[in-house]
């Protein structure tokens, strides 16, 4: 067996043990668990938990997740909420495991317009680049510790200032669209 | 090393594209060094107008990101509203939509097979696998009237039925395959030039596939056993009992070179064959869809309020949708959309770091990029520091002007 330096978690734990243990640790973040059924006698396949945690406690609930397994990232979605902006970092836990015990965990987060400011995740997982980008370009906020500044996605003569999702003054004036239908 | 970043004017919304991604190569002599990737998004502004259409109509807008995986990427649509308004999809639905998701899987590693023998000079594998592609393309259209964007799915199940003249023709078609693709298999077990142009070519890590979210057969070839069918069945995979297909479990190792995703591809196919028979065997009696009809489906999700998620095994990788919904409002709030070529493009650096320029069009197709646009490349040289825009054609012609040094004269 070669020695590796990174590998995942081979057993895994359950949905109920990775609660407890999250629930325990960071005493203030709220866990939605959501069993996803399938097939023929309709019964549970995998679990799907969603993390809404303080901005604050937010790498402390990432620290957790890597305590338990590798997390493996998915993507980023969010939206512009009112006076804070929403990111859900969708990730997996126990993906090299067992048969239906993949944990799809995504971990949500309110960002302040008054400090639109998030820790990159870049050293931890370099697979999250893209996705980090994203959302930088499109709804502004900064990921301290991004390597990469360029816009990956909007062109580059893309105005700086004008953030595409956001649905506030930074967003797109409505003569910047064309009829998209 | 004088590597200079260039702009290269695609995007990021272009109706003739799907993915821009431009790469900058870096080579000293013809070795790459140094490898960039910038990729655009056509697929942007279709979450903006997914804002201006309710859940039904996105069905139409999300099986027209992709033509090959067209099915896959509504699954996980679909996925997404069912979740964030809990629907329950009937049990003779989920084995159709898995039956479906099979075909198209078939469809796009055939297509991708012939496609990489296309890119070393094996243009008869390559024609082969443009005559096997005929086949599934049409049993979809007997399924579904068509043979691209089938418009089968819809929320709650999916709206044409599996009849017998269709169980027909696909167990025909399995029948076709599992004699006729064995000229694929053969080339990954027989063939010393392809093995040559193949083995130890873009090799991505163990390690580094984990690091940079690599998904579907590019983590697999990898070592990686991962496959959401396997780790988080959806629709019928729960009863369907699939393996994730690695290459260590075949041949020993896993390099995670081309080689190793040519043979995970082979051997997938075969695997999904397997399942659509099971799924065929096993097609539970009973509805196909939660509701027939569409505006009572609709009044019910203009009621629902959440955030849904949708993540299954495309042929590609696993492909994400994110949905939210707000009571009230009839149409989506927002939502994401995350195809696998998304995650998988970060690897392309590593993969091309040490190859020969030559390589490059193997090395990019072998994560099966779902873009057409890969139109040029610029390449820089490390040792003048002078610049050259290669033409998709010139460097293919690279690619099979290599092959041909390998054969005997």
């Amino acid at each position: 067996m070669m020695n590796r330096s990174i590998d995942y978690v081979k057993e895994p734990l359950s949905s109920e043990a990775v609660i407890a243990r999250l629930e325990e640790r960071l005493p203030d973040i709220r866990i939605q668990r959501r069993d996803r059924v399938g097939g023929r006698d309709n019964s549970v396949q995998y679990v799907d938990l969603w993390i809404q945690v303080e901005k604050g406690r937010f790498l402390q609930t990432i620290e957790e997740l890597f305590r338990l397994d590798f997390p493996h990232f998915h993507v980023m979605s969010g939206d512009d909420v009112g006076d804070d902006v929403l990111l859900n970092y969708h990730f997996s836990l126990f993906r090299v495991s067992e048969h239906g015990k993949r944990l799809g965990v995504s971990v949500c987060v309110l960002v302040p317009k008054s400090d639109l400011h998030m820790p990159s995740l870049f050293d931890r997982i370099p697979g999250i680049e893209y996705s980090e980008r994203e959302m930088r370009e499109m709804l502004g906020v900064e990921f301290e510790g991004l390597p990469m500044k360029g816009f990956i996605f909007l062109p580059e003569n893309w105005d700086e200032n004008v953030k595409p999702w956001r649905r506030d003054k930074d967003g797109l004036n409505p003569d910047m669209m064309r009829d998209l239908s | 090393m004088s590597a200079k970043t260039y702009t290269v004017p695609i995007g990021p919304v272009h109706v003739g594209l799907k993915e821009p991604i431009t790469a900058w190569l870096d080579l000293d002599g013809e070795k790459i060094v140094g490898a960039r990737v910038r990729p655009g998004a056509i697929h942007r502004g279709i979450e903006m107008m997914g804002r201006e259409r309710n859940p039904i109509q996105v069905i139409y807008l999300a099986e027209r990101i992709c033509g090959i995986c067209s099915f896959s990427h509504i699954t996980a649509f679909l996925r997404a509203v069912e979740d964030a308004a809990q629907i329950q999809v009937p049990a003779r639905g989920q084995y159709i939509r898995s039956l479906v998701l099979e075909l198209e899987r078939v469809h796009s590693h055939i297509l991708w097979a012939g496609v990489a023998c296309y890119s070393i000079g094996f243009d008869s594998a390559f024609q082969l696998g443009m005559l096997m592609r005929e086949r599934v393309m049409d049993v979809l259209e007997a399924y579904t009237g068509n043979r691209v964007n089938y418009g089968v799915g819809t929320v709650g199940g999916v709206r044409w039925d599996i009849t017998p003249e269709v169980d027909a023709v696909i167990r025909d078609m399995i029948r076709y395959y599992r004699s006729e693709f064995s000229a694929f298999y053969d080339i990954v077990t027989q063939d010393p030039i392809a093995k040559a142009r193949m083995r130890d070519v873009g090799v991505l890590s163990y390690e580094d596939a984990i690091r940079l979210c690599a998904l579907g057969p590019t983590a697999r070839a990898s070592g990686v056993r991962c496959d959401l069918r396997w780790s988080a069945p959806y629709e019928a995979y729960g009863d369907l009992d699939v393996k994730p297909v690695v290459p260590q479990d075949y041949v020993g190792e896993a390099r995670g070179d081309v080689f190793d995703r040519f043979l995970v591809r082979v051997l997938e196919v075969y695997q999904s064959l397997d399942l659509m028979e099971k799924i065929l065997d096993g097609l539970p009696e009973g509805d196909i869809v939660f509701e027939k009809s569409v505006v009572k489906v609709l009044s019910l999700l203009k009621k629902a309020e959440g955030t849904g998620w949708g993540i299954i095994e495309a042929p590609r990788g696993d492909d994400s949708r994110v949905v939210h919904l707000t009571s009230g409002n009839e149409n989506l709030t927002w939502w994401k959309v995350r195809a696998p070529t998304y995650a998988n493009a970060v690897s392309w650096p590593v993969m091309f770091m040490g190859n020969e320029l030559a390589d490059a069009p193997l090395i990019i197709n072998s994560i099966d990029p779902c873009i057409s646009c890969m139109e040029r490349m610029l390449v820089t040289n490390a040792g003048t520091g002078g610049e050259q825009i290669m033409t998709r054609e010139q460097l293919l012609d690279l690619s099979r002007e290599k092959t041909r040094r390998l054969m005997p004269a």
